[in-house]
């Protein structure tokens, strides 16, 4: 496990699943910092932005899949073309209530996704992100 | 036969006597076409594909009937092929039935008693057949949206569920009232965008499985019961709201859809304000007069990107994260316009408002 703990970013276009993943993510105790964002374009503005040269721990960014104006994967592929020396502070772990079998195979064309799991999102689950940095 | 347009048979032979004699005694129920060799035949194909029988003739120098027949076969598989020939040899009948794939056989010299028969029986065969094209295309149409509807209604409706569960979960270890009463409201929200995805696939369902029922429509009463039900300022609630309504004549129509028209573009001009904005306001306008009805209604919300207008009407379409949409009140709208014969259009400006206008006829 890495010390000191990692950033998290929830992108999630529900309120409710943003203020639950804030709530999970404080009860573990092993994060530095936790913020949402409900529109995937705001968080992508945000990382595209950030400081490329940061001495700051490795975020880690719970995504949604479906989601209006910019989806989990278009997330991914505008995420793909920012340059390594930003997407190298960043890791993608991916959330839905369902996926269909196009969504599966879609996760294996990116391998920038560390890993898919279904909602919710729990205390095992952050625990499990966490262990496997 | 069918009055519109004649059928269109191409004729293949090397003798001109027969075609001409085939064109002389068929062209006035038929578009007769002939070709004296097969590079002719494949013109008259390739500039008519709506071409129904093809008639050939078996002892053709260079080229059998059944090897053209099997030529053309896998390009051309619409029209049906018919062998014309003078020798009835075994060989011949199986290779036409086998590599041909022909539908009928006429002995040479043919009888016009013959040849209509075989071109009705083939007409039918392929009017059947596409039929079939058609149905099984329009099947396969609905199989598609079928797994999409399926998919995206498991997915929404899991969703608040799942999220529902979640926050219980995470209710267990809070100690603070405070955030355990803001976890309840957001809950509360989840349950209700839950019930109004499931009144929407009931909209959805009523839409197109429905009929029309017409009956008088008195809007002034319609819209009273529209706002007193659905309180649309639970939404949002410092939104001016201002109507007019002016019904010059007895309007008919079928109020279940016009319900929904008015309920869907109301809570969407209430929903999608801006928050910061001080003066919200959402209109309503209806005119009744000269046998149509004109609604209009006006907001200076939010307002929808150029890029998604097109798309706006689409199932499970959603142009905004501000609000939870289903991605079904707009298609619902769209759907019942259609059904009550009228028409809707979107005008729209980012950050300046929404303008719906639809028009509907008097039944």
């Amino acid at each position: 496990m890495l010390t000191p703990f990692p950033h998290f970013i929830i992108i999630d276009d529900s309120q409710l699943d943003c203020f639950i993943g804030e709530k999970i993510i404080q009860n573990t105790g092993t994060f530095s910092s936790v913020k949402s964002y409900i529109q995937a374009t705001e968080a992508y503005e945000a990382i595209k932005n950030s400081d490329p040269n940061t001495t700051e721990p490795i975020t880690i960014i719970v995504l949604d899949i479906q989601m209006p104006v910019m989806n989990g994967f278009q997330f991914v592929e505008a995420f793909e073309q920012l340059p390594e020396s930003i997407r190298s502070h960043y890791a993608i772990f991916m959330f839905s209530s369902s996926i269909n079998e196009n969504d599966k195979n879609r996760l294996e064309n990116h391998p920038c996704i560390r890993k898919f799991y279904s909602k919710p999102i729990s205390k095992d689950i952050v625990a499990s992100i966490v262990d496997s940095l | 036969m069918e009055k519109q347009e004649k059928i269109k048979i191409l004729y293949v032979d090397d003798e001109i006597n027969n075609l001409t004699g085939f064109k002389a005694s068929f062209r006035i129920n038929y578009n007769i076409m002939i070709a004296v060799n097969a590079t002719d035949a494949m013109e008259h194909l390739n500039s008519h594909p709506d071409i129904r029988v093809i008639f050939c003739d078996q002892r053709m120098p260079g080229k059998t009937g059944v090897q053209f027949f099997e030529e053309i076969r896998s390009r051309y598989p619409k029209p049906i092929r018919i062998l014309l020939t003078g020798y009835s040899d075994i060989d011949s009948v199986i290779d036409s039935i086998n590599l041909g794939n022909v539908f009928r056989y006429v002995k040479k010299p043919w009888k016009d008693a013959d040849i209509l028969a075989a071109i009705n029986e083939a007409n039918k065969f392929y009017v059947s057949n596409s039929l079939l094209a058609v149905k099984n295309e329009e099947l396969q149409k609905a199989y598609n949206e079928l797994d999409k509807f399926s998919y995206s209604v498991t997915h929404d409706m899991r969703g608040p569920l799942l999220s529902i569960l979640g926050a219980v979960e995470a209710a267990q270890h809070m100690e603070d009232i405070t955030e355990i009463r803001k976890m309840l409201l957001l809950m509360k929200e989840s349950v209700r965008n839950l019930d109004d995805f499931i009144q929407s696939i009931h909209d959805y369902y009523n839409l197109n499985r429905g009929e029309l029922e017409i009956k008088e429509i008195d809007f002034k009463e319609i819209v009273d019961e529209q706002i007193r039900i659905f309180n649309f300022t639970y939404l949002v609630s410092d939104v001016k709201f201002s109507k007019s309504i002016e019904q010059k004549e007895t309007f008919r129509g079928d109020d279940v859809s016009i319900k929904l028209i008015l309920n869907n573009l109301l809570s969407n001009a209430f929903k999608y304000q801006k928050k910061e904005n001080k003066e919200k306001l959402v209109e309503l306008k209806i005119l009744v007069e000269n046998g149509k009805a004109v609604i209009e209604v006006i907001d200076n919300g939010v307002g929808i990107d150029q890029n998604y207008i097109g798309d706006i009407f689409n199932m499970f379409f959603r142009a905004s994260s501000q609000e939870v949409g289903s991605g079904f009140g707009l298609y619902n709208v769209k759907a019942a316009v259609i059904k009550l014969n009228g028409k809707i259009d979107v005008d729209s400006e980012i950050n300046k408002g929404t303008r719906f206008r639809v028009v509907i006829q008097n039944k």
